[in-house]
């Protein structure tokens, strides 16, 4: 558990600096299990921090969505850093677009919480679908604890957690400038059970499977805007000269969309599932990006997002490859 | 229900006219309507606008460059910038468009009869003012004086140059052309527009100013106009923005509460002032 | 308008009641699609989940399609166009809530006008409305904000409300009283029983609701806090991701592309949102709304302040989705509320 003074402190302590622009943490939502990203500019901001299992935003994405209009005559770039409350996972996707150079990493302050899972908002809006008003939620001993309206209710973490948080190989922040609390070494491994069971399908079984995904589709696109690594200034499915993807919501764009989306983040998605949780149609596209991550593991024995000394993979080339060129 | 507002009509490109050539080419496309009965019913008046539409391509707004009074035809500038307007660039006589419209409000000339008039243009921004001017010139005594301002970047730049030589010939009004830099052979004015108009000073009394252009000479030439005595009421322009329906249904071309496509483009100075949004 | 009709219909009879529906209508209804629910087609009444609360998706996807083919058209030196035959069978929306059905009028607002479009209209003059009373509101409904109710009959054909061993049904207009007629057996009046019953469940629901937006005032308001810094507040957590308008009953924000195949194309019109920045981007470069804050704040004007100067009325209904949705917890009820007490 993460002491909430020593986060507020911290915070504080970073603002008082002349060099830091703002502070990304979390703050109690408006309802129910919610947790809303909140920036500190002020001291007095940095009260509103908090850390607690309903804390599952990526943080790492709002260095990335920083508009930089043209400058005015005499106006100065605004180059003072941005901090950010990062978890386990939150810290790769911090590494990995600093491997590709998608940021410096001087311009972020990393306030690394060590992290032993978050809850899943749709597993525990299933068990309180009419939760109102905001609650706040508790860790202890492998059990989640809260209090509603006056009643306590304790639940076993793992079954309330992300999948993706059962198998996490770095609850400790990979990356950070400070540590709010001790390092916790990792207990699990990803195994790919799943991707592994799905592998021994047919073919047609498979495909039956992803057009049912597909075809729910609404391309609101809401995958791509909360991944930290979707930051192409011009994403390929804007593109209207040459168009690569019809706008038209139907199988073939939506399987096209999915599929090449997942491509993209070969050897760069770090795993967060921010994807599937914000896709309002429950598309389990986590499932697509683990099947690359399995691959790209294998193939290249590379792993994203995990130290700021190896290259990204695409731009890595090694004699040993088995390609002759480069490509 | 019988008419579908995002069919197009027919058309075929009847002649094309480069006005500008170089690196942002300027062409005015001859548009002649399929079906006769269309041709003869298709009215409009000058400040509106059409979606032209290549198949296969896409479809783009454009003001309305030839004056109702030319019957039997419209006429569309068109500059080369984006997708539909590079294709559009490709074209060559004979080939089938698409046309919907007239959309958006026009300029009053009916409230305008017996005014002086003041058009003040930039560029590619002739366009609607030529329709004005022609349709004014066509009904030249119901207007007061004319005044014609207009500007670009080096001569070659400049639109429609055999009919404002036509216009320089005659007595009835004043054309004060402009390039902003020097120029061998130009013994005209030099300059940007808004200083073009300052010296040009027109008189306020009775008179109505249009401006269209890029937007920072518009920004000036407001500026000005307010400097020489004009009210906020006296001062119109045309805007733009992107554009998809036409027919203020797709959201996007809005301002404040006002669609560019349906309340305008054709907007006074006193209204913009009073919108909230974003140009 | 006929005069509002009072029927009762005994649960059990509900199944014979959309099986009547089904010989004559197309029917549309909530399915559970995965534990997500969405309004589709149906061709037998155990297909349908009465226990949802309300779809992810709202109905306006039935009449307002998320990707309509305009016409078609084959290509080459003379361009022959082929128009399409609008879907005009005749449809029933059944277990519609009443914010959604609500959502309808507001969309006619834009549909109409000097420019009519047909492939809207045409669906909504042959869909028939059978509204589904909510009994348990969600925790971010507001529908009681906009002078609506979870069991209002006020944009519906038809409204059953669930009122224990019956369904309370209430038929609104010809459209309603044509669609029950084959099935006039199955319902008969309502006593003074049922009807205090039905006000019971009503109010209960009302009750539950618990959430509310002060939109008193709120379009003079929003003219004087146009340059407000709450936006910019609000704006910094935005993904841009467009969730909230593509599942927003009143959002109509629409794109025009031109798809081909060799020399056959076709006008395909498909959602788009205004979230996007891509949006206003102009060929030049130019963007009107450059930043996040520009186009937050002319998607909150546009239903708080836009819509009601140009319609009259509030694009918003108070269904919450935007609420439950939005990856980042952009509350619109708490925007408004705090828009209404910002300093000005």
């Amino acid at each position: 558990m993460v002491n909430l003074d020593k986060l507020r402190e911290t915070v504080k302590e970073m603002l008082a600096k002349e060099d830091v622009k703002y502070v990304v943490g979390y703050e109690k939502g408006t309802y129910g299990f919610r947790v809303s990203p909140s920036f500190a500019f002020t001291p007095e901001d940095a009260d509103k921090f908090i850390f607690s299992p309903l804390c599952v935003n990526n943080l790492a994405i709002y260095p990335m969505l920083e508009e930089k209009l043209p400058l005015r005559k005499d106006e100065k770039e605004d180059v003072r850093k941005i901090g950010i409350v990062v978890k386990g996972c939150d810290s790769k996707a911090a590494v990995q677009i600093i491997q590709e150079k998608g940021m410096k990493r001087e311009h972020v302050v990393l306030i690394g919480v060590p992290c032993t899972g978050v809850i899943d908002p749709r597993k525990i809006k299933a068990r309180f679908p009419h939760q109102g008003k905001n609650v706040d939620v508790k860790e202890e001993n492998g059990k989640f604890i809260f209090s509603i309206d006056g009643a306590t209710y304790d639940i076993p973490k793992e079954e309330l957690t992300f999948d993706k948080c059962k198998h996490c190989e770095n609850p400790t922040p990979v990356l950070y400038d400070v540590l709010l609390g001790d390092e916790i070494l990792s207990t699990e491994k990803e195994d790919y059970e799943e991707v592994k069971a799905f592998e021994e399908r047919s073919l047609g079984e498979k495909w039956d499977y992803w057009k049912k995904q597909f075809e729910r589709c609404i391309r609101c696109y809401a995958c791509r805007d909360v991944c930290p690594m979707c930051y192409c200034k011009e994403c390929m499915v804007d593109q209207l000269s040459p168009q690569w993807v019809r706008r038209s919501t139907n199988l073939s764009e939506n399987a096209a969309w999915n599929i090449m989306r997942a491509y993209h983040l070969a050897g760069r998605c770090i795993g967060c599932g921010e994807c599937e949780r914000v896709c309002p149609m429950g598309i389990p596209l986590t499932e697509l990006n683990k099947k690359l991550q399995k691959d790209v593991k294998e193939m290249f024995s590379y792993t994203a997002g995990l130290s700021l000394d190896i290259k990204p993979l695409s731009a890595i080339f090694s004699p040993e490859d088995p390609e002759e060129f480069i490509m | 229900m019988n008419v579908n507002p995002y069919q197009p009509l027919l058309a075929a490109i009847d002649e094309i006219r480069v006005e500008v050539a170089g690196e942002r080419p300027i062409k005015t496309l001859k548009l002649v309507l399929q079906k006769e009965d269309l041709r003869k019913r298709f009215s409009y008046l000058p400040g509106q606008c059409v979606m032209v539409s290549l198949f296969g391509v896409g479809e783009c707004f454009f003001a309305i460059s030839s004056s109702p009074t030319q019957k039997g035809y419209i006429e569309v500038s068109v500059m080369k910038l984006g997708k539909v307007t590079s294709a559009l660039h490709e074209c060559e006589p004979g080939d089938a468009l698409g046309v919907r419209g007239p959309y958006g409000n026009s300029f009053d000339v009916d409230a305008w009869q017996g005014k002086n008039m003041v058009f003040i243009g930039g560029g590619i921004g002739q366009a609607p003012l030529r329709s004005l001017i022609n349709y004014m010139v066509d009904n030249r005594k119901k207007y007061g004086r004319m005044d014609v301002i207009y500007g670009a970047r080096a001569s070659k730049d400049l639109c429609f140059k055999k009919e404002l030589s036509e216009l320089e010939k005659r007595d009835d009004l004043g054309v004060h052309l402009s390039i902003d830099v020097k120029e061998e052979g130009w013994d005209k004015f030099v300059g940007f527009v808004p200083d073009n108009l300052l010296q040009v000073k027109p008189s306020p009394k009775n008179t109505i100013a249009v401006t269209c252009g890029p937007q920072i000479m518009i920004k000036f030439v407001i500026q000005n106009l307010l400097k020489l005595g004009f009210t906020e009421e006296q001062i119109f322009t045309t805007l733009e923005m992107r554009m998809k329906c036409g027919i203020g249904k797709c959201g996007r071309c809005n301002i404040g509460n006002l669609y560019v496509c349906k309340d305008g483009p054709v907007f006074s100075y006193k209204q913009l002032k009073n919108i909230q949004g974003e140009m | 308008m006929t005069t509002m009709e009072k029927l009762v219909l005994p649960k059990l009879e509900i199944r014979r009641l959309i099986n009547g529906m089904l010989a004559e209508y197309r029917v549309f209804g909530p399915i559970d699609d995965d534990g997500v629910t969405l309004f589709k087609q149906i061709k037998d009444p155990s297909e349908l989940d009465f226990t949802f609360t309300n779809s992810t998706v709202p109905p306006k996807t039935l009449l307002f399609n998320q990707t309509e083919t305009l016409f078609k058209f084959s290509l080459g030196r003379s361009v022959k166009i082929d128009p399409v035959d609008i879907a005009n069978e005749r449809t029933v929306i059944f277990g519609i809530r009443p914010c959604d059905a609500k959502s309808f009028t507001i969309l006619d607002q834009v549909f109409k006008g000097d420019y009519e479009d047909p492939y809207y209209l045409t669906r909504r003059k042959n869909t028939v409305l059978v509204g589904l009373s909510c009994t348990q509101p969600g925790v971010n409904c507001f529908c009681t904000s906009f002078k609506d109710g979870p069991a209002s009959a006020e944009n519906v054909d038809v409204l059953l409300t669930d009122i224990g061993e019956k369904y309370y049904v209430e038929v609104r207009s010809d459209r309603g009283k044509h669609l029950i007629a084959s099935m006039k057996e199955l319902l008969r009046s309502a006593k003074a029983e049922d009807e205090n019953n039905k006000k019971h469940v009503e109010e209960k629901a009302i009750a539950a609701i618990t959430r509310n937006m002060n939109i008193e005032g709120m379009v003079n308001k929003l003219d004087k806090m146009f340059e407000n810094s709450l936006w910019k507040t609000i704006a910094m957590k935005c993904l841009g991701c467009g969730v909230c308008t593509y599942l927003c009953p009143t959002c109509h924000c629409f794109d025009i592309q031109d798809e081909t195949a060799l020399a056959t194309g076709a006008r395909v019109r498909v959602w788009d949102s205004c979230m996007y920045p891509e949006y206003t981007l102009q060929a030049s470069g130019y963007n009107p709304r450059p930043e996040r804050v520009n186009r937050m704040r002319n998607r909150v004007y546009h239903k708080y302040n836009y819509c009601p100067k140009n319609y009259g009325v509030t694009a918003c209904v108070g269904c919450g989705r935007c609420i439950e949705n939005c990856p980042v917890n952009i509350d619109i009820i708490d925007v408004i509320n705090k828009a209404g007490e910002a300093k000005i």
